[in-house]
């Protein structure tokens, strides 16, 4: 019964890996809403910004009084947990945003076809054809800093994706029998795009926009890491990871002394990221059996 | 296939034409004063209070088409402006950087390939088995991996504490021996330079220097390929073919490297463009934290110090590199799969 | 007439599939017969009898989720189930060849004709590039394709349905195999390539003096074709025996209802006869005879698993009430 044995393996490990996503989510949400009981900011303060704790301008390792240690005079304890608020703001309003551009866009084209399609998807190309994360930057340079700068960066360079996934499934509804039928019979054109279409293309935007969140998270926290996105001492985990990149590259072979700066708001990082992409995964692997590879 | 080629070709300038604009409507959006900057190659200048007579005299209050127009021009005429961060015009600060760049690209690209379509198949081979499953969290984890996450780690074991791999282009004593007439430039790219001029001890400097940015950009790229050649390879081995094979008496050896692999590689080469264009952005973070000279090191610090005319000419670049990248991925097609040829 | 040696002897084989529900799945269960030398054996039955199965299971080319259980399988005189992984790769594409139902997908769309005919000439008849070539554009030539070196050079896709499948006849036939398994060969091509291609197959089988195993629905084919007829249904032989004998004789009621379904020429019918009902789901066979649900003649006896009956030299049943045949109305089968 080797086969069996096996079977049972793969259901095991996607349900494992499924839940372990969801679980460090639902953690990750937690930490975010509770985020002034867990890490209580100064009152009349913007809990966004990281408080300055110390003078020294030397990291200083975790105490009781700092778990996670110092960096660049800021509590990285603080930082890492509303870090958390700010990952999630900028991931769910950039793909909410981007994501509805690229319906309206993708739909469009998709419906109407012939030289709108032509045209919009020329556009298309046009933003696909410049790196997101390059993008993004010149973009933020331009508007300025502020976290609500690289949100918005960020939204004018990811509604493609979307746009091109609903267009492909307008395209290919467009090509079924049953529509053609349903044609004849005199149901209207966007009835029918409303009726069939929009209901099979949600999950795919779905699955899409939960694969997406990681990256655009990531992107988020690089701009912030090179210091162009948020203000200096904002809550983020790039930005924390700033702190330490000057130790890591002259700490004198003594870098690893200064771990903590590093780990901690890395780890955060990779585990949030992590957690949308095994998220997107197990709805993939749910809501569209072709794809469960 | 023939006509598509064209087609792309045809749509090349339009492109190229929707990226300057977009990169012009950003550009107009800052004042006269900071678009002026680009223009001055003496900061001293800017210090002079007739300011408003340089605007006029740039036209920068021109309308915005005409402006355009002779933005167009100049950037035709490899006139992209003056850059502050370089200290050099912006088109000659690009064409040094570039080889950099391309460098580290191409040592990433050989092991993402290599290893990636490695591990994909005997992934899909040992399909749900436990080396299937010991790769997929391996990947899993590097695809969640942010490029500076992964490279601080490196930087923190192997150079801080390890001493292996220093960041940087090329140790001190390397790079005196480039600036003395001794040692000639070809390509820009340290490792084929040296070689070129018989330094071997530059070239394993040039190696050292480069393996910590290759590892990270490899292994946070590495995923994408992985799963693509699991998943393709997965679907290739279902194919009747792949039964024929197996029925002609082909060890299986034959039947994965010859018969399965050769067809499974289709759409892996299909996203490998899309693995450069991540491995080009990839060098914005990477050489930035591995404090080496490159394209990418030269837009952040561009950015950072709001040196626009940097940025623009090097978003304009970007773009027309991949343009260009992608056109020859699609063409590689036709190379690989015959049935392309005739459409 | 002397008789002809014995070729392949096939002893209660059992190939077992797992589906995800950890369900066993009896595909081939205790399946028993013989080929001899030169002749042509037509194995036939609906989809999902398990006669492709069988068939792959004489080359051991079970997909992974399925497993050859139990019995034996010998071929010239040597049990395949014992030989080594090399050395029964040694065996396929050599001494036993099979071509399948869909030539476009049954041959690797990224390598020309020419590279896969010749791949096998060289595992197998260890000769040159230049050889194999040579061998690779006779073994055209005979399967009939016109400009056999040009041919050589072309991709699948170059090719029509029909001269793909002559393509994988030379490619089948190159090493000279003494069997030749046909699954389906003909069922993707149009009908006036399908009578050129059993031609084909008919031509070179004496040729080259090889048994070929031919897997069919198609009764036309098999009339055509088989010296001798094995009828399978759900996984077991029901009935088996020559031509003559299962054309002019048939005995079991699936083997009847069966031909009872073809239309005839000869005969007036007012309808088509079917059989009625389905074939069992491959999980939940019935106990005892597994046509029993569908048999006009079913009763409590045919819980019991029948045991082979000998009608006449060479021809068997697997029938309780073989006897009662005569029973059997049109209407037994007719659809209401």
């Amino acid at each position: 019964m080797k086969r069996n044995r096996r079977t049972l393996f793969r259901k095991f490990f996607l349900n494992l890996s499924a839940f372990l996503g969801f679980f460090i989510l639902f953690v990750f949400i937690v930490v975010a809403i509770f985020a002034p009981f867990i890490a209580p900011p100064k009152p009349n303060k913007n809990p966004y910004l990281m408080p300055i704790v110390t003078w020294n301008g030397n990291p200083e390792a975790p105490s009781p009084e700092h778990r996670f240690g110092i960096a660049g005079k800021r509590d990285i304890f603080y930082g890492v947990i509303w870090g958390t608020r700010t990952a999630f703001q900028v991931g769910i309003i950039v793909t909410f945003v981007s994501t509805f551009i690229g319906l309206v866009v993708g739909s469009i084209a998709g419906y109407f076809g012939k030289l709108f399609d032509e045209i919009l998807m020329r556009v298309t190309d046009v933003f696909l054809a410049i790196p997101f994360l390059v993008a993004a930057m010149v973009f933020t340079t331009i508007l300025g800093t502020g976290l609500d700068k690289v949100m918005i960066a960020m939204t004018v360079f990811s509604w493609m994706y979307p746009a091109r996934l609903i267009r492909g499934n307008i395209l290919q509804v467009k090509e079924e029998q049953y529509i053609t039928a349903a044609r004849s019979l005199g149901v209207s054109h966007f009835f029918i795009i409303l009726r069939h279409v929009l209901p099979n293309s949600i999950f795919p935007v779905l699955i899409q926009a939960s694969m997406r969140m990681g990256s655009l998270v990531i992107t988020a926290a690089s701009l912030n890491f090179l210091g162009i996105g948020a203000p200096q001492g904002y809550a983020d985990w790039g930005a924390l990871l700033n702190y330490s990149r000057n130790w890591m590259l002259g700490g004198n072979g003594e870098a690893l002394k200064y771990w903590y700066m590093t780990v901690f708001p890395g780890t955060a990082m990779v585990l949030f990221v992590l957690s949308w992409n095994l998220v997107g995964d197990a709805l993939r692997d749910f809501f569209d059996p072709r794809l469960r590879i | 296939m023939i006509f598509y080629i064209i087609r792309r070709f045809l749509f090349l300038p339009i492109i190229l034409l929707g990226i300057s604009l977009i990169i012009f409507v950003l550009f107009s959006r800052l004042s006269e004063y900071q678009r002026l900057a680009t223009y001055i190659n003496n900061p001293e200048r800017l210090k002079s209070t007739d300011l408003d007579k340089l605007i006029e005299l740039y036209g920068l209050r021109d309308p915005a088409i005409i402006q355009y127009g002779r933005w167009l021009k100049n950037v035709f005429s490899g006139n992209l402006g003056w850059s502050y961060v370089g200290k050099e015009p912006v088109y000659n600060a690009i064409l040094r950087r570039f080889p950099f760049s391309v460098e580290l690209t191409i040592f990433s690209v050989i092991p993402i390939i290599l290893l990636g379509t490695w591990f994909g198949v005997l992934s899909a081979i040992h399909h749900n088995r436990p080396l299937d499953h010991t790769l997929r969290i391996f990947s899993v984890v590097g695809w969640s991996f942010p490029d500076f996450v992964f490279g601080l780690f490196i930087l923190m074991i192997f150079y801080s504490s390890l001493n292996w791999f220093p960041p940087g282009n090329l140790s001190i004593w390397a790079s005196d021996i480039l600036k003395t007439s001794l040692f000639r430039s070809y390509t820009g790219m340290l490792t084929i330079d040296s070689l070129l001029n018989r330094r071997l001890d530059i070239f394993f400097d040039a190696l050292r220097h480069l393996i910590g940015p290759v590892i990270t950009l490899t292994y946070v790229e590495l995923a994408f390929i992985l799963r693509i050649t699991r998943s393709s390879m997965l679907e290739v081995l279902q194919k009747d073919y792949i039964r024929t094979a197996r029925a002609k008496g082909l060890s299986e050896k034959v039947v994965i490297n010859k018969h399965a692999k050769r067809n499974a590689m289709i759409p892996v080469a299909t996203v490998s463009g899309q693995t450069v264009l991540g491995l080009l952005s990839g060098t914005v973070i990477v050489e930035t934290i591995f404090n080496r000279t490159g394209l990418g090191s030269f837009m952040a610090l561009a950015a950072q110090q709001l040196d626009y005319a940097s940025i623009m000419g090097g978003t304009l670049f970007f773009g027309f590199i991949l343009i260009i990248g992608n056109l020859i991925v699609d063409v590689s097609y036709a190379v690989i799969d015959p049935r392309v040829r005739l459409e | 007439m002397n008789k002809p040696s014995l070729l392949l002897d096939v002893k209660d084989l059992r190939v077992f599939f797992y589906n995800d529900n950890k369900e066993e799945l009896h595909a081939v269960d205790g399946v028993t017969f013989q080929v001899y030398c030169g002749e042509t054996v037509a194995l036939v039955g609906e989809s999902g009898c398990g006669k492709s199965v069988t068939s792959l299971a004489l080359l051991r080319l079970i997909d992974s989720n399925g497993r050859i259980t139990g019995g034996e399988i010998t071929f010239a005189g040597i049990n395949l189930l014992h030989l080594s992984k090399k050395q029964m790769q040694g065996i396929r594409g050599k001494d036993i060849s099979m071509i399948f139902q869909e030539p476009s997908t049954a041959l690797n769309p990224v390598f020309t004709i020419g590279d896969q005919i010749m791949e096998t000439i060289i595992l197998h008849q260890h000769v040159n590039q230049k050889e194999a070539r040579d061998i690779a554009e006779g073994m055209l030539k005979i399967a009939g394709i016109p400009d056999p070196g040009k041919r050589l050079l072309e991709y699948p896709h170059e090719l029509s349905g029909g001269m793909k499948q002559r393509a994988m006849i030379a490619m089948a036939l190159s090493c000279r195999p003494k069997l030749l398994i046909a699954d389906e060969p003909t069922t993707s091509l149009d009908v006036t390539i399908q009578a050129q291609i059993l031609e084909l197959i008919r031509d070179l089988q004496q040729k080259l003096n090889m048994a070929v195993i031919l897997i069919t629905h198609d009764l036309g084919i098999v009339a055509d074709m088989a010296n001798r007829i094995i009828v399978m249904y759900a996984g077991k032989i029901v009935e088996e025996g020559n031509r003559q004998d299962i054309f002019k004789d048939p005995s079991h009621p699936y083997t009847i209802g069966l031909l009872r379904s073809i239309p005839r020429l000869d005969i007036h019918q007012e309808k088509l006869s079917s059989i009625p009902g389905m074939v069992p789901d491959p999980v939940h066979f019935p106990s005892g005879c597994r046509f029993r649900n569908r048999c006009p003649l079913a009763d409590p006896l045919c819980q019991q698993e029948p045991s082979s009956a000998l009608i006449s030299d060479h021809h068997f049943v697997y029938c309780h009430h073989w006897k009662r045949k005569a029973e059997l109305q049109a209407e037994s089968f007719t659809n209401e």
